[in-house]
């Protein structure tokens, strides 16, 4: 299929055509957005005047929603590029790689990344050198801002390459992490924050204003909250999947999670599959974040109030279990 | 000369600089709930419209208010008031003229606010001639100058309905003829935040006002006898800090967030209420007057922006919501002891006699602002073709198309006048 496209403009109508047959399949859509982002790498290498060398080794990833199989119909780009040998010549070549995939992911329908986390960045496409060291160097100074670079890392899986890059890179997190459990408190302090979806009353708390007023902010008050505390959790017990529903499967085979992950776990598919159902075809990346209340049954709203309420519940559970070590 | 009639003059000039220095709040209130490009704008039209309303209070206002051979609707001497000692006034009768005119500013600055960050500036200047000429005087010759709702003994210590309803009720009919904000509104009825451009302007002008209102409210004692203007201005006090509680509760119970702006209109509101009734309650009816107006204003912001009135600076809930209100309130809790004027309310054994002169009071008073005013203002749409500026200039902003100026330049110039002014 991959080699039938010679652009984007008719990958992207490919898409388009194809994407409705995933209506409420969160696994099934994944893979197909796996697919065309691989269809795009092979075109932005096609496109590309210079050659790679047959010598050059590499692992082009992704983080964000598409890392852990979790994008919706819409969704922008998170990825990032390690390549060897770390010399001049690769490192230009890798560089204008990432700008084509960058520009050809978008021009497919995913939109760029506000955060800049796109290969074409320089501090997300290196040498497997320097990545090694950047690493080092986010968990030494664990400010906010690295801290968040990590998160974001640790959801990565590699679309096309060399899987071991990552892996080899994840290892390294985890050493630190078992030499230095603090890590793990800064990855908590800094992904604490949740949007407030249910008021004193029990209430579910909507967007008071602009074209989303009265609508649920389903990605900063829902799937944000389990989202980080179920990496978290993942870092802490060495996991290597990225999706959060794999994750809670294996946490839950092991016995101080198989009572959390129990409850929780189906709390997150019911959000996967919201998401998908109220999507509209008019809607832009931004409104696939937004959940209409109208259109939901009383018993669908109890079920999403229990939802939010229980995502605060699994962060507090995960604060016990790092802090305190209780688990 | 009698020391309390000079103290009383000193006394109630001293309100007067108060109440004059709460315009100083509606500018910091104003220009801080609205964008950078119309401050400039909102602060230089506040003084403009102080000092054109002064003229028409000398020339009109102060005589149909206060004159006498007053018809159904006004006084009919001491036009162009020469400052003249007049009958049976315990004070200086200049220090009560000013104290008044400084009334009437407040009341068209309140009406306004209304217009803000979209009107033309001619809308401004012929609105608050006729507001301050015929608007204004009439309600309040009804109630403070002897006219017939004074004669009900209708309650209204110091403005609720007098200053703060009418002007209200003219913003009102301005909201309503100039339609929303670009921006305001989406297709689908939804509204949008425009974010007023800087908080702490807006609480400073709440604070500002909140120390003027000592002036309005205890100032309105017009005497010093008895130090009684102490206890008016403790409940003036009690209700602002209850409305400002109860509006940030009711904002963290229904939004799940402490909004800052609703709990600023919270003490205003407060204020406003207790403005009818800081001298005729107990000191916890003030709490309760200051803490239900807290609430009120809160859902009153939801009520017009659900029906798509665009009311930048919150005037009609603030104003005019907590005017009602507090002009009510007084129909439940003026006591016996305290009633100098009408009777004590429902709950002190008054029954529904005050409680009906004071509905009777707001729903006349208030139709007759809002009727003559939309009146005004829809001939003014007529003969200035249009009461807005053109789109381009609401875009471009106020102090640019009406005045030819920033108020922030830095922000705005182009680049080498910028490196030239800063």
């Amino acid at each position: 299929m991959e080699s039938s496209f010679n652009s984007y403009q008719s990958l992207k109508k490919w898409k388009e055509e194809q994407i409705i047959k995933y209506p409420n399949d969160t696994n099934a859509l994944n893979e197909f957005h796996d697919v065309t982002m691989k269809a795009v790498f092979t075109i932005a290498s096609e496109q590309l005047k210079i050659e790679r060398s047959p010598s050059w080794r590499f692992a082009w990833f992704t983080m964000g929603s598409s890392g852990r199989k979790e994008q919706g119909f819409l969704s922008d780009q998170d990825h990032g590029l390690i390549f060897e040998p770390g010399d001049e010549e690769a490192e230009a070549y890798f560089l204008q790689l990432g700008e084509e995939i960058s520009r050809g992911l978008h021009e497919a329908g995913y939109p760029y990344c506000e955060g800049k986390v796109i290969s074409s960045n320089p501090l997300w496409c290196k040498p497997l050198s320097k990545w090694k060291r950047q690493i080092q160097a986010w968990m030494k100074e664990e400010s906010l801002e690295t801290i968040r670079n990590l998160h974001i890392f640790y959801d990565s899986r590699v679309l096309v390459g060399k899987e071991v890059y990552i892996a080899e890179l994840k290892s390294c997190i985890h050493q630190n992490i078992q030499k230095c459990p603090h890590l793990l408190t800064r990855m908590l302090e800094t992904s604490m924050h949740i949007k407030k979806s249910v008021g004193p009353f029990g209430q579910l708390l909507t967007e008071e204003k602009g074209e989303h007023q009265g609508e649920l902010d389903l990605k900063n008050a829902a799937f944000i909250p389990y989202v980080n505390a179920v990496r978290i959790l993942a870092a802490k017990e060495g996991l290597s999947e990225t999706s959060t529903i794999d994750r809670m499967g294996k946490l839950k085979k092991m016995k101080c999670y198989e009572e959390e992950m129990g409850k929780y776990k189906s709390n997150f598919a019911a959000l996967l599959k919201w998401r998908l159902q109220s999507y509209r075809q008019s809607d832009t990346y931004d409104d696939t974040h937004y959940l209409q209340l109208k259109s939901l049954l009383e018993s669908e709203r109890n079920e999403l109030k229990k939802i939010l309420k229980d995502g605060k519940k699994l962060q507090r559970f995960v604060i016990r279990a790092i802090e305190k070590g209780e688990v | 000369m009698e020391a309390t009639f000079l103290m009383n003059s000193l006394w109630v000039m001293l309100g007067a600089i108060l109440v004059i220095f709460m315009l100083g709040g509606f500018i910091m209130l104003e220009a801080g709930s609205t964008r950078m490009k119309n401050a400039g704008h909102i602060a230089g039209k506040t003084i403009f419209t102080f000092g054109l309303s002064s003229l028409v209070f000398w020339a009109v206002g102060f005589g149909f208010i206060f004159g006498s051979n007053a018809n159904f609707l006004v006084g009919l001497t001491n036009f162009f008031y020469s400052g003249a000692e007049l009958d049976g006034m315990g004070l200086s009768s200049s220090v009560f003229f000013v104290f008044q005119m400084a009334f009437a500013g407040i009341a068209i600055t309140i009406a306004l606010g209304g217009f803000a960050e979209r009107a033309k500036l001619s809308v401004y200047l012929i609105f608050t001639v006729l507001f301050s000429a015929i608007v204004y005087p009439v309600v309040a010759h009804w109630i403070w100058g002897g006219g017939w709702l004074a004669e009900h003994g209708k309650q209204d210590f110091a403005g609720s309905t007098v200053v703060h309803l009418t002007g209200a009720m003219a913003a009102l009919a301005a909201t309503i003829l100039l339609k929303p904000r670009i921006g305001k509104f989406n297709k689908d009825g939804s509204a949008n935040n425009i974010y007023g451009h800087n908080q702490v302007y807006t609480a400073l002008g709440v604070l500002i006002l909140w120390v003027g209102w000592f002036g309005f409210n205890a100032g309105s004692t017009l005497t010093v006898e008895d130090g009684f203007f102490g206890f008016v201005a403790l409940n003036t006090n009690l209700a602002a800090g209850a409305g400002a509680v109860a509006a940030l509760i009711i904002s963290w119970v229904v939004m799940g967030r402490s909004d800052v702006p609703t709990m600023l209109n919270g003490a205003l509101a407060g204020l406003v209420a207790i403005t009818a009734s800081c001298a005729f309650v107990d000191t916890w009816a003030a709490v309760v007057i200051g803490f239900v107006a807290g609430i009120l204003v809160f859902y009153s912001v939801r009520f017009f922006e659900k029906r798509r009135i665009d009311d930048p600076i919150f005037a009609l809930s603030v104003h005019g919501a907590a005017g009602v209100w507090g002009t009510i309130s007084t129909g439940f809790f003026a006591t016996p002891e305290l009633a100098a004027v009408g009777k004590p309310g429902l709950f002190y054994g008054g029954g529904f006699e005050q409680l009906g002169v004071q509905f009777l009071g707001v729903a006349v008073s208030g139709l007759y602002a809002f009727a003559v005013s939309f009146i005004i203002l829809a001939a003014a749409k007529k003969v200035l073709g249009g009461l807005r500026v053109s789109e381009e200039e609401e875009i471009m902003g106020l102090d640019l198309s009406e005045h030819g100026s920033y108020g922030y330049p830095e922000v705005f110039m182009a680049e080498e006048n910028k490196r030239l002014s800063s």
